[in-house]
């Protein structure tokens, strides 16, 4: 098996449709050990369903995905004991309270941490007397990040975590991850269109646009390698055709996301009397590719 | 100490590595002081460790830095007050491009911007 089918996850042209929209648009990536992934897109721009075909949890439509070497759909004990998925709108064991949950989810996983259970049930108030059912969604999401935090997993895979937290669990949250990943070599896949989360702790990106993977780099890289071009309306025709994204203005000027070539250098079009070439945050680079 | 801002144009390790450089200059640091480890740096702001380590990484590659064993990253000897002047206005190089930017956006004239600066420097 070659060292790049090892990876923690993969996804191999993977395309799915439902019923007549095409969700996924042959996505193709690879997540190394020890990375956090951050998965960026509009609403339904894909984050689910990718999430959902990575982890062999919906057949595609075409294409494969692998988890830590095995086929997703066929995923061995041994390998699912080493992931923890939160999704979105988690609805196991609705009968049981947080406690009875985590007692009972807790055998199954060797290094459970039963520590950090306690500790973080209190911080993140959390009820554990009532059944799950009655919990808020938000507070069904909190239930979740715990037991996926507290099975220690090798792949961790979290779906918007961000929206049910208040400021200060979702800081705990980051510095977990970034804790996790950076000291532990665990590897997190984060989707969000909270794209500020991810800037302090995301190693990678992954821009998801209509199913497609637009852009999938280092985080710095997205900063240090892209910057957004104007060109005033005389220069137009000037624009590099290798631009990122390309926005046509009433007045005849032109805004592009420009790269770098592999010598570092801007394209030339930078150096056109009145061009302006503006760095870009995340979320400035996604909203241009992306709007 | 560190003022990283995430969502900031500049990548995080490079606002770890600017802010060691201008502190170290300024002999805010003094030699062979202790910085914060890499874990303590990482949980204070939700970080990435990696992304501190390379910070520290690419100041050791400078000689700002030391590795001591035991210890942990200690600002080097000699590394800071010898700078020349110049060295040290090199390190304002990021600072005055994002002005100059914001001065020409603003289309404010050069001098009364100058006017200004000198006022804050007390000239």
């Amino acid at each position: 098996m070659s060292e790049s089918n090892c990876a923690p996850l993969v996804a191999q042209g993977l395309w799915h449709t439902y019923e007549e929209h095409s969700a996924l648009r042959g996505v193709d990536f690879t997540v190394e050990a020890g990375s956090v992934l951050g998965l960026i897109g509009r609403n339904g721009a894909g984050k689910s369903t990718l999430i959902r075909a990575l982890l062999g949890l919906l057949v595609p439509s075409s294409g494969c995905a692998l988890v830590l070497g095995e086929p997703a759909l066929r995923l061995t004990d041994r390998i699912k004991e080493r992931i923890a998925y939160v999704p979105q709108q988690p609805e196991a064991f609705p009968w049981l309270t947080a406690t009875q949950m985590f007692a009972f989810v807790g055998r199954f996983f060797p290094r459970w941490d039963d520590a950090f259970v306690r500790a973080t049930l209190s911080r993140w108030d959390v009820p554990t007397g009532r059944p799950l059912a009655k919990l808020s969604p938000g507070e069904r999401q909190r239930v979740e990040l715990i037991r996926a935090l507290a099975c220690r997993p090798d792949v961790l895979v979290l779906d918007e975590p961000a929206a049910a937290l208040d400021p200060v669990a979702r800081r705990d949250l980051l510095r977990e991850v970034a804790l996790r990943a950076g000291e532990d070599g665990c590897t997190v896949l984060f989707s969000t269109h909270i794209v500020s989360d991810l800037e302090r702790v995301a190693s990678q990106i992954a821009l998801l646009h209509a199913g497609r993977l637009l852009l999938h780099c280092a985080l710095d890289d997205t900063k240090e390698r892209y910057a957004r071009l104007w060109l005033p309306p005389r220069h137009a025709a000037a624009a590099p055709d290798a631009a990122l994204s390309r926005r046509a203005h009433s007045d005849g000027s032109l805004t592009l996301v420009v790269g770098r070539g592999a010598r570092g250098d801007w394209p030339p079009a930078v150096q056109l009397d009145g061009a302006r070439l503006d760095a870009l945050g995340l979320e400035d680079l996604f909203v241009e590719i992306a709007a | 100490m560190l003022n990283i801002q995430p969502s900031a144009p500049e990548p995080i390790y490079r606002q770890i590595l600017e802010q060691l450089r201008r502190l170290i200059a300024a002999g805010q640091f003094a030699e062979g002081e202790r910085l914060p480890s890499v874990r303590e740096v990482a949980v204070t702001h939700a970080v990435n460790p990696m992304t501190v380590s390379r910070a520290y990484s690419l100041a050791e590659a400078e000689g700002l830095l030391e590795r001591l064993r035991g210890k942990g990253m200690v600002v080097a000897a000699q590394s800071a007050r010898t700078r020349s002047q110049s060295e040290r206005l090199a390190l304002l190089e990021l600072p005055l491009q994002a002005l100059s930017r914001q001065v020409q956006e603003l289309e404010l004239p050069a001098e009364l911007v100058l006017r200004r600066l000198g006022k804050l420097l007390g000239e």
